[in-house]
């Protein structure tokens, strides 16, 4: 690694794959971002005519898309920054970009031409059971995309544990030998955290390809019909997994990149190590909270549901997060746009946190699961966690590979519409959630008076958070330019 | 269940970490050095009390779980089945199949108050979830709908009156719509 060449042509190629990557992701989400706006505007009650299949069809796209393209874009830049230290494949990451360029094609084509609205987890059996609303290929096509993007989804995460495998060996990678004292190498804390989410994303998907093996018997092999309760708990496990673990691609970024802004370095110590093993032995767990409302799953679980979602947050709040701000704490830090949306983004991560730990006490569950308190606290850590997290690491490598100088007053501007606007789309999350406004209500009926006030004050706040295409602008023109170079 | 708790509770929480995240923020503007030790402390202080805070959450709510006692003998007991896009709630068993859905189903079921009333709800297509909603509008309890088992739902209501069910586990086209009744009378004394 450290004698390589200077024709080495490695560090262009991976700049050119990962500006790829991020072009998908910068098209993709206004994309998907409009969905969202549609379905807001539905739930306040405009263009009332609307057949409900469509609204559940852009629910379901909406979600799978955006779960996918923070999943794939956070993975990629990780890897990206990896590659200071280790060489993940530049092959296999044009073979995932390709299949999951192919898998977004099935899933667009059986959510808008085939209306599948099955939603984001397609609880099984509800796939099976269209009511005429969509055709037998529209469920074809959600598992033939699910199995594309399973394979190119393991086949790069397992790669970039080979990439690791390379350079240390895994109890090195974990970060075991500063617990235990004896001598290693000095390991960058992005490197454990990319081998602890690699593993969590393999045993994510593990449950995903026996949950395709289990629905294949049933429909094509003539089995019975599966355990319906089995099957949740391995969607959750699967679906759970696969959206933490994106946080962590963030984090990672968070890591690695804040240090450069404020001038302080960001090390691996006994606590790094401490915190991110814990996360790793606990996330497999935390995902029992989605089955707290079923009643017939044994008790047992139930309650290491809690303790594992309590616990789960620990490690992140006085490690991470806490860490962040002492690295700030009178740093010299200029708050460009790059670490000002990372900070942001740690504090959306803190806040959509606490809502989310309130939510897995199994006694308030009963009174939020499944209303808009769960997109609330989902999208308050995705949309203003893990996403600005991304996008702040997206703009650093776009500003870097250009080095053109930043406008700082547009970047203010730009940062307070995202904060204000999205703040405003969170509260209106919460608000009704609190108030019961059930989730995945294509209209809300009389009974729930305050859904459509909520979802038209939203409206206005969504359009504020559209300040988001002066960003988009800005750095699709540098990667543009990147790419050219 | 009110939610007015737990909505104050992380408005509060949110409040305190955005002024930490603004204060920190605002610090930079004269640059220093930090004081690692004292950092440090302050972390431990910080998990110390985030540790009592959770075991405060846990002790407090652990003891009071919704999942029905096995020491408590219902007193009245309501079959509840659902099915893409209805609820059908009944004293008998009710509805066994979609064939014998129309011949069978009731969407109404009259309970009275002070009563521990037991809900035993099962599907005969997809997941779903009964909610029982109180006449102001609140969420009252819930439990899912899902094929193959039967979940029991125990309710005691304290006031009479119309209590909505609307379906809480998103089951296709019309989920929106799915409703059911519970009539809850004066318990005659
Ligand atoms: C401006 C940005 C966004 C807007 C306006 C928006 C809006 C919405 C709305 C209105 C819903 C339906 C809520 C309901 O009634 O259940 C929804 C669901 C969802 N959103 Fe977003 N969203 C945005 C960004 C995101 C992001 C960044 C993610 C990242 C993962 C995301 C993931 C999801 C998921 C997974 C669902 C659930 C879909 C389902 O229930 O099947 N959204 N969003
Ligand atoms: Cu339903």
């Amino acid at each position: 690694m450290n004698d390589v060449a200077a024709t080495d042509t490695y560090p262009a190629q991976m700049t050119r794959v990962t500006l790829y990557w991020v072009a998908v992701g910068l098209v993709l989400f206004p994309v998907l971002a409009i969905l969202g706006l549609v379905m807001r505007t539905l739930q306040a009650g405009f263009f009332a005519a609307t057949p409900p299949e469509w609204f559940y069809a852009v629910m379901t796209l909406h979600g799978l898309g955006m779960v996918g393209v923070w999943f794939v874009a956070g993975l990629a830049a990780m890897s990206f920054l990896l590659a200071r230290y280790v060489r993940p494949s530049l092959t296999v990451s044009w073979i995932a970009l390709g299949m999951t360029a192919l898998g977004v094609v099935m899933l667009v084509a059986a959510t808008l031409v085939g209306k599948l609205g099955v939603g984001w987890y397609f609880l099984y059996p509800l796939p099976f059971f269209s009511e005429g609303t969509w055709p037998d290929w529209a469920t074809a096509a959600l598992f033939g995309a699910l199995a594309v993007l399973g394979v190119a989804w393991t086949v790069w995460s397992g790669d970039v544990l080979r990439a690791i495998a390379g350079r240390y060996r895994l109890s090195e990678a974990l970060g075991w030998h500063y617990l235990s004292g004896r001598d290693g190498p000095d390991v960058p804390p992005i490197v454990i955290i990319a081998t602890v989410s690699c593993i969590g994303v393999l045993a994510g998907l593990v449950a995903a390809v026996v949950i395709l093996l289990l629905i294949g018997w049933e429909v094509l092999g003539g089995g019975t019909a599966n355990d319906a309760l089995l099957i949740k708990n391995l969607t959750f496990y699967f679906g759970h997994m696969l959206v933490n673990i994106t946080m962590y691609f963030g984090v990672a970024l968070v890591y690695e990149i804040m240090p450069a802004y404020t001038g302080r370095p960001w090390k691996t110590n006994t606590l790094v190590v401490l915190s991110w093993n814990t996360v790793l032995a606990l996330v497999m767990f935390a995902y029992l909270h989605h089955l707290y409302m079923d009643f017939a799953q044994p008790r047992w679980l139930q309650v290491l549901g809690q303790l594992s979602s309590y616990l789960v947050s620990v490690p992140a709040a006085v490690v991470t997060i806490f860490s962040t701000l002492v690295l700030t704490y009178r740093s010299q830090m200029g708050w460009s746009l790059a670490p000002t949306l990372l900070y942001l983004g740690v504090m959306g991560w803190a806040i959509g946190g606490v809502a989310a730990v309130i939510d897995s006490t199994i006694t308030v569950n009963q009174a939020f699961h499944n209303t808009l308190w769960v997109p609330a606290h989902f999208h308050t850590y995705y949309l203003m966690g893990v996403v600005l997290m991304i996008l702040g690491g997206v703009y650093h490598l776009a500003v870097a590979l250009t080095s053109e100088a930043e406008n700082v007053k547009r970047s203010r501007v730009m940062a307070a519409h995202l904060v204000v606007g999205g703040y405003g789309l969170m509260l209106s999350f919460y608000l009704a959630g609190a108030d019961a406004v059930p989730r995945r209500f294509a209209a809300y009926p009389m009974e729930v008076a305050n859904g459509p006030l909520l979802a038209g004050i939203s409206l206005v706040f969504i359009i504020l958070f559209g300040g988001l295409g002066l960003y988009l602008w800005d750095t699709g023109r540098l990667c543009v330019r990147a790419l050219r170079a | 269940m009110t939610t007015t708790v737990p909505l104050l509770l992380f408005l509060l929480s949110a409040a305190i970490i955005a002024t930490v995240f603004a204060v920190v923020a605002r610090s930079t503007a004269r640059a220093g050095e930090v004081d690692y030790a004292r950092a440090n402390h302050l972390r431990k202080v910080f998990f110390v009390s985030l540790l009592v805070i959770l075991a405060i959450f846990l002790g407090l709510t652990l003891p009071r779980l919704p999942y029905p006692a096995e020491a408590a003998v219902p007193e009245q007991i309501v079959n509840v089945v659902s099915r893409q896009f209805a609820f059908s709630l009944t004293e008998g068993p009710g509805p066994d199949s979609i064939e014998t859905w129309e011949r069978d189903f009731s969407p109404l079921a009259e309970v009275r108050t002070g009563t521990l009333v037991e809900f035993r709800v099962r599907t005969l297509d997809v997941n779903h979830a009964f909610a029982i909603y109180t006449p102001d509008g609140r969420l009252l309890a819930q439990t899912q709908a899902m094929p193959g088992y039967v979940n029991r739902l125990r309710v005691v209501f304290d006031e009479p009156g119309t209590y909505n069910v609307m379906c809480l586990e998103y089951c296709g086209l019309s989920h929106h719509a799915m409703r059911g009744v519970v009539e809850v009378v004066e318990e005659a004394q």
